[in-house]
């Protein structure tokens, strides 16, 4: 190379490097998040949801959900059937949750020995699903606003490099302390996800084990929860996964509460 | 007991595949068994109840048919069986339209545990309050028609058959001998409704959700499922003392309006409910009036309140009825006041819950406390250890003062 090409290179160089280096300084906590929360995951989505609870000893129990999930804008629509084990058989959960920041979710359960739909409170979202390890709030898309968001620095896990954020909740009431996400910068995947308690000690891990592209779109269908302080683990299951398959808007009913899958 | 061979024989017959395959893939068969036990507080720990349960739910659906039957096998301790069905019901759906005919059981209403405008579906009360949910209800041969737009739904029910409230036996520990000064003679000429087409009841309901507030407008003409004890008096003319009583049970007609809601309110879920009700009869002192009964309406009122604190789960429910027109000669008060409050919480990941449901008769001094704890052993077996209080003298709760129990519920549900 000779000396004018090397010159050349070098002011190449010299003007990209402050490009990029603003590129990088744009990327914040909240930037990250907002991508994460942002991420298209299609106008709508059903799917065969298995979770399977292991206690410290060993021991199994199995909860299976139809979910079906559509997305009008400013308002997600949510409806789970419980399918097993039998004492919870066609019982139904419904939720309306809504972009707005604060909005609180409306939230509707069947259950069919009580033969009626009754609304039920949102307030609720520290308590755990179905006895497992993911509580209300872990399963739903928290606002980027309901916490701050700092960049602490990139790793690779597993080959995929991600941006590691640390979250801490505005509201000193909630039940984290604060949490650490692994987001893969390619897909905007949170691919790890540490849980402090109250006291900061750490008390969950969420790993994601498997994830594909549906239509064009990345859809998690295996995860883990970990509770570390409890040896008790979750392990979460999406199949027959469908996106876009255009679910109709009265799915989301409480005349569908009641009747179940057809 | 050839109803019953017959029934287990068909179950295990449908259970075992023994219907064609294709049918059997789309069938679902559900149920339980249980055991339930129940001793008496007082003095002789007599069983109150000893009873194993049997029943099976089959549901089928084609399209935009489908059907449900429920039969149920209850073998009491004193070797009484009783086998029948809690529903059989067929449904038609159409685009915006559910058409559901058969013997069914139907829930209108937000309250718990207090019928306001929930009026359809009569009682079994040969328990008392007791019985769970499902069981307490009777099933009535009904047709309804859910008319849907988007979430506002239209529903319309005919029944066209009558049916009572099931009151318990003479010899049972719920059954109160209702007061008179000298033995009465009954006559149950007139305690039959008659089965015809004009003698039926109809209901019509306005349903709404919102990202609000959900509410329910509800209208009906009725069959009172309680039927009015009309007393005659005979008096000795030359004494003048009271010499024969005949007490004529029967059913008069109501008709109702009311509604109900429920929204959310910070944490907490805020419901109402109100029905008014013209054409009840009440007993009365005044001797001026035919057959020792006043005619009044009647308005019924809730407000609850459901809310969390440090994960304890609980419920409020404060409830008035009120005789409109009051007469000091009727011998219930013009205003009767319930209260009911519910605890509960889940400990051991949703298998272990400890629960308390509690009517309070502010009335009469009395109340039902209900205690229970209910433990998954494993998915879908469940035990259940409770008690059930009662206090005061008389009143609704009071009177079974007696009747204080320890029960048990071991339940496989398939």
């Amino acid at each position: 190379m000779n000396v004018l090409k090397k010159r050349v290179l070098l002011a190449m160089t010299l003007m990209v490097v402050p490009f990029l280096a603003v590129a990088q300084a744009e990327i914040t906590g909240l930037k990250v998040i907002e991508n994460v929360y942002k991420r298209p995951v299609g106008d709508d989505m059903l799917g065969d949801l298995t979770m399977t609870l292991t206690n410290s000893r060993g021991e199994d129990r199995v909860r299976k959900i139809k979910q079906f999930t559509k997305d009008l804008g400013a308002i997600e629509k949510k409806i789970m059937f419980f399918q097993y084990p039998a004492d919870v058989r066609n019982t139904s959960f419904m939720t309306w949750g809504y972009d707005e920041a604060g909005r609180d979710d409306d939230q509707w359960i069947y259950l069919p020995a009580l033969k009626k739909v009754k609304r039920i409170s949102s307030d609720s979202k520290s308590n755990y699903f179905m006895g497992s390890d993911f509580t209300y709030d872990d399963l739903g898309d928290r606002h980027p606003t309901d916490d701050v968001h700092k960049l602490l620095r990139e790793e690779t896990i597993a080959g995929n490099p991600c941006y590691v954020v640390e979250s801490i909740p505005k509201d000193e009431e909630y039940m984290y302390s604060r949490t650490l996400t692994w987001i893969m910068k390619d897909t905007w995947i949170g691919l790890k996800k540490e849980f402090y308690d109250e006291d900061g000690d750490l008390l969950k891990i969420l790993t994601v084990k498997k994830y594909e592209k549906f239509s064009g779109l990345w859809i998690i269908l295996q995860s883990q929860m970990v509770n570390t302080q409890k040896k008790h683990t979750t392990n979460m299951e999406l199949k027959n996964v469908k996106i876009n398959s255009g679910i109709a808007t009265n799915k989301f009913t409480v005349r569908m509460m009641k009747r179940g899958i057809r | 007991m050839k109803k019953t061979i017959l029934f287990l024989a068909t179950a295990l017959f449908l259970l075992e595949g023994g219907a064609s395959k294709v049918w059997a893939q789309s069938t679902n068969f559900t149920g339980y068994l249980r055991n339930y036990t129940g001793i008496l507080l007082k003095d002789d720990n007599d069983f109150a109840i000893m009873q194993d349960t049997f029943d099976l739910r089959i549901e089928h659906s084609r399209g935009k048919v489908g059907f449900k039957a429920n039969p149920y096998i209850y073998f009491n301790h004193n070797g009484e069986t009783e086998i029948d069905i809690r529903q059989s019901y067929m449904d038609i759906y159409l685009d915006t339209v559910d058409i559901r005919f058969g013997k069914q059981q139907i829930v209108w209403g937000k309250a718990d545990g207090v019928s306001i405008t929930d009026v359809i579906s009569p009682k079994d009360m040969r328990e008392f309050l007791l019985p769970d949910f499902e069981e307490i209800r009777l099933g009535i041969q009904a047709l309804k028609i859910d008319y849907y737009l988007g979430d506002n739904t239209l529903e319309l029910v005919w029944v066209p058959v009558f049916t009572p409230t099931t009151m318990p036996d003479a010899d049972s520990i719920w059954y109160r001998q209702p007061d008179f000064p000298i033995t009465p003679t009954f006559d149950y000429s007139k305690k039959d409704v008659t089965s015809d087409l004009k003698s039926g009841e109809i209901f019509v309901k306005f349903s709404a959700i919102t990202s609000g507030i959900d509410f329910e407008i509800m209208a009906g003409s009725m069959w009172d499922d309680d039927p009015t004890l009309h007393v005659q008096k005979t008096f000795n003319s030359t004494t003048g003392q009271l010499s024969s009583i005949t007490v004529t049970p029967e059913h008069h007609m109501l008709k109702l309006g009311g509604g109900s809601f429920s929204t959310t309110v910070g944490g907490s879920v805020i419901r109402g409910e109100t029905a008014y009700y013209e054409g009840k009869y009440f007993k009365s002192d005044d001797p001026a009036v035919t057959d020792g009964v006043m005619e009044k309406n009647v308005m019924h009122y809730l407000l609850g309140l459901d809310f969390t604190i440090l994960d304890v789960k609980m419920s409020l429910q404060l409830i008035e009825q009120q005789i409109q027109d009051y007469d000091e000669q009727i011998l219930d008060d013009e205003n009767v006041d319930t209260v009911t409050f519910l605890i509960n919480k889940d400990f051991l990941r949703e298998t272990l819950r400890l629960e308390m449901f509690s009517y309070f008769d502010l009335n009469n001094d009395g109340s039902l406390v209900r205690p229970k704890i209910s433990y998954d052993l494993i998915d879908g077996f469940n035990i259940i250890v409770g008690l059930n209080i009662f206090n005061g003298t008389e009143g609704k709760f009071g009177q079974y003062d007696d009747n204080d129990m320890v029960y048990s519920k071991v339940k496989y549900s398939f």
